[in-house]
């Protein structure tokens, strides 16, 4: 027996002291109750002015006291269920999840090699993807439907999209309050009725402020809907640091936390205890380009520090990993990915999304999902850390080996090698091997792995009775649109 | 006695058990070439493929050679040399000035696997010990590796050796290192060159059947 021992049983990384954290956490309340936010939603400026807080037309600033109150109130922990029946996403501290992005406006088409406008089909292939590969927990819409009926009832289509060949569960975009409801009604439809959607919530609904310090009226809409029904939310701001928010990482990060407690304070107003992640993909205005950055290593600094806040908090956090401002899938993409990848993964961020993003979050690509997971593998092989128990210091066994002997045949090899990231894509093989089987680069195995997996992966087919009763939802939205 | 049984036994890599085996079809009177060419030889050869399939990896593949090399140590002095087929003798060593073993001890471990017996030198060896374990052994493989630039060259000068004793029609060269290239071996006039241990047994055997 040993004492005063410290094991690592994981790799441990935070970007921010405790100090640091309290430093922005004060001056987030500060600017509160100085400066506030506009709310641009007659119901929120009603329960804001029923409230504590000071409300001049739809300029709302709210005292430090009402921050700490509200806090205290949200759930530390989510857990979100697929239509498969899985709960197999815990939302909770330093547990973490990888999904992908949503709404990508153009697709990278793998046949031509050229850049299109996104449909329904790619996000039913994306879902199909996102089924099959291990290292996806959860799953966003990665593009976004453009050939719906009507741009006002697109999301309805999507989540169909979504839900034909994904079993994991999701995190859903919605145009507003109205059509959060249909997307609510089908998601209680997959999951047995409303009681069994609020313990075993198929989606969480993405909502996003305007940065600086604004809020729109459907994205209070939504807010509002989801704290009515306790839909899990998380309300994420992307500021971009120079442009609408500081130049500096710590004021950026003042602000968008300044954004999340607004929120936090609103939906407690509405229905206390609601489920409420809070988010941010806190990047950079690239100066040269004016692009909002998701390769810049700021992106990773900022999202790790916002981790470590939401922590702090206890509340549940939403991070970015998996992106790229490259063009196409490439030696840029592959470097950016893998470092943003990289630090939402040890930060302990709870769901780490837009995985597989190209060309700065405009244009999806489903070779890079496939890329992506590989690397996440990688990353996630990184994060285990050392065990250094007696059986894998190995004493025994280097006595037994001795000089020059070998390992390769031993008991122990046969039982720890397995331990080790089994590599689906990269290529380890020595030159000649290489060369023989036809001097494949690792785009040629993705695209060829990408390939088999369209064609090969059947996931669970949705029900034909629920399926019908999905699509008359979305048959009525369409009718009341046109 | 099913020899399947000892195929599907090798193949989970089990040396005690298949060892036993092995002594009780002895025992029964089982023809010992029937042991070797329906039990043991088409266990190795399923290990092979799935090896070669991405099913299986070195420590399983290993553990399966290291239980057919214990199961062929007794069951060799049973057989006629005719019995052996495509398996005989390798001698296999690593050249001078190179001390590097575990590349070449893989590929030993790997050929006494596919049913060889192997005749392992160790490091650091001379070109006369090559020639006269050669001469001595009388194998079908000579099996050189060098891990090193700087001894590369040793290798050559061992196959033009054994051009001056008048034996190199007698034995088919191999050889393999991380600096060998399949260039190299044809330069220095070898017959065949392995870019990793956990092929060269499969070229060895292509190259025989074609010959």
């Amino acid at each position: 027996m040993k004492i005063n021992q410290i094991v690592n049983k994981s790799i441990r990384f935070r970007v921010l002291s405790e100090d640091q954290i309290e430093q922005i956490y004060f001056a987030s309340l500060e600017v509160l109750e100085k400066t506030g936010g506009m709310v641009y939603h007659d119901e929120a400026i009603e329960l804001f002015k029923n409230s504590n807080a000071v409300v001049r037309g739809y300029n709302v600033r709210i005292p430090s006291y009402m921050v700490q109150e509200a806090i205290n109130f949200y759930p530390r922990k989510i857990t979100l269920c697929g239509r498969n029946k899985s709960r197999s996403l815990h939302i909770q501290k330093d547990t973490v999840a990888f999904g992908t992005g949503s709404d990508l406006p153009f697709t990278y088409d793998r046949e031509t090699g050229e850049r299109r406008i996104t449909t329904y089909k790619d996000v039913n292939n994306a879902a199909k993807l996102v089924d099959a590969l291990p290292n996806y927990d959860f799953f966003m819409s990665h593009g976004i439907v453009n050939d719906a009926p009507n741009t006002q009832t697109y999301d309805r289509h999507q989540f169909m999209a979504m839900l034909d060949q994904c079993t994991k569960p999701m995190v859903l975009t919605s145009v507003d309050g109205e059509s959060l409801r249909d997307l609510w009604k089908m998601g209680c439809l997959v999951q047995g009725g409303e009681e069994e959607f609020r313990l075993n919530p198929l989606f969480v609904v993405y909502i996003e402020p305007i940065s600086p310090l604004k809020n729109d009226s459907t994205a209070i809409e939504k807010l509002l809907f989801a704290a009515e029904k306790k839909i899990p939310a998380m309300y994420t701001p992307c500021p971009s640091s120079g442009a609408t928010a500081p130049a500096t990482i710590a004021g950026m990060l003042v602000q968008s936390l300044t954004e999340t407690l607004m929120a936090v304070v609103l939906c407690h107003l509405k229905n206390p205890g609601k489920p409420l992640i809070m988010g941010g993909v806190t990047t950079l205005l690239d100066m040269k380009k004016s692009t909002y950055s998701y390769g810049a290593p700021e992106l990773s600094l900022s999202s790790a520090a916002n981790t470590d806040i939401s922590k702090w908090l206890n509340l549940p956090m939403f991070s970015t990993g998996g992106c790229t401002d490259s063009k196409i899938l490439d030696e840029q993409a592959a470097a950016e990915q893998m470092m943003n990848l990289f630090y939402a993964y040890l930060s302990g961020a709870n769901l780490v999304h837009d995985v597989g993003y190209i060309d700065h979050g405009t244009n999806a690509s489903l070779e890079s999902l496939v890329l992506n997971d590989e690397m996440i593998g990688m990353v996630k092989q990184f994060g285990k850390g050392i065990n250094t128990d007696d059986d894998h210091l190995a004493l025994e066994l280097i006595e037994k080996v001795g000089p020059g002997g070998e390992y390769f045949t031993t008991d122990h090899t046969y039982k720890y090698w397995r331990e080790w990231f089994m590599p689906q894509l990269q290529d380890r093989s020595d030159y000649e091997t290489w060369k023989n089987s036809g001097a494949k680069t690792m785009l040629d195995r993705v695209k060829e792995r990408t390939r088999q997996l369209l064609d090969s992966h059947k996931p669970e087919p949705l029900d034909e009775k629920l399926e019908k009763e999905l699509k008359k939802i979305i048959k009525d939205a369409d009718e009341r649109h046109s | 006695m099913d020899l399947s049984r000892i195929s599907e036994t090798l193949i989970s890599g089990k040396a005690d058990e298949l060892k036993k085996m092995v002594e009780e079809a002895v025992n029964d009177d089982v023809n010992p070439s029937d042991i070797l060419n329906q039990g043991l030889l088409p266990g190795m050869d399923a290990v092979g493929q799935k090896w070669k399939a991405g099913d299986m990896f070195m420590p399983e593949v290993l553990r399966c050679a290291k239980a057919m090399s214990s199961a062929m140590d007794y069951l060799r002095p049973k057989l006629k040399d005719d019995d052996i087929g495509n398996a005989g003798t390798m001698v296999i060593g690593t050249v001078a000035g190179d001390l590097h073993d575990i590349g070449k001890d893989l590929v030993a471990m790997m050929f006494e696997g596919a049913g060889y017996k192997v005749i392992n030198l160790g490091i650091d060896q001379s070109n006369e010990n090559f020639i006269n374990a050669v001469k001595e052994h009388k194998p079908k493989l000579l099996g050189m590796s060098a891990l090193l630039t700087t001894t590369m060259p040793r290798m050559g000068e061992v196959i033009n050796s054994l051009k001056e004793a008048g034996i190199r029609d007698q034995v088919t060269v191999i050889i393999g290192g991380a600096p060998v290239t399949d260039d190299f071996a044809k330069e220095i006039g070898a017959d065949l060159y392995g870019p990793n241990a956990g092929t060269a047994v499969g070229i060895a055997r292509e190259y025989f059947q074609k010959k």
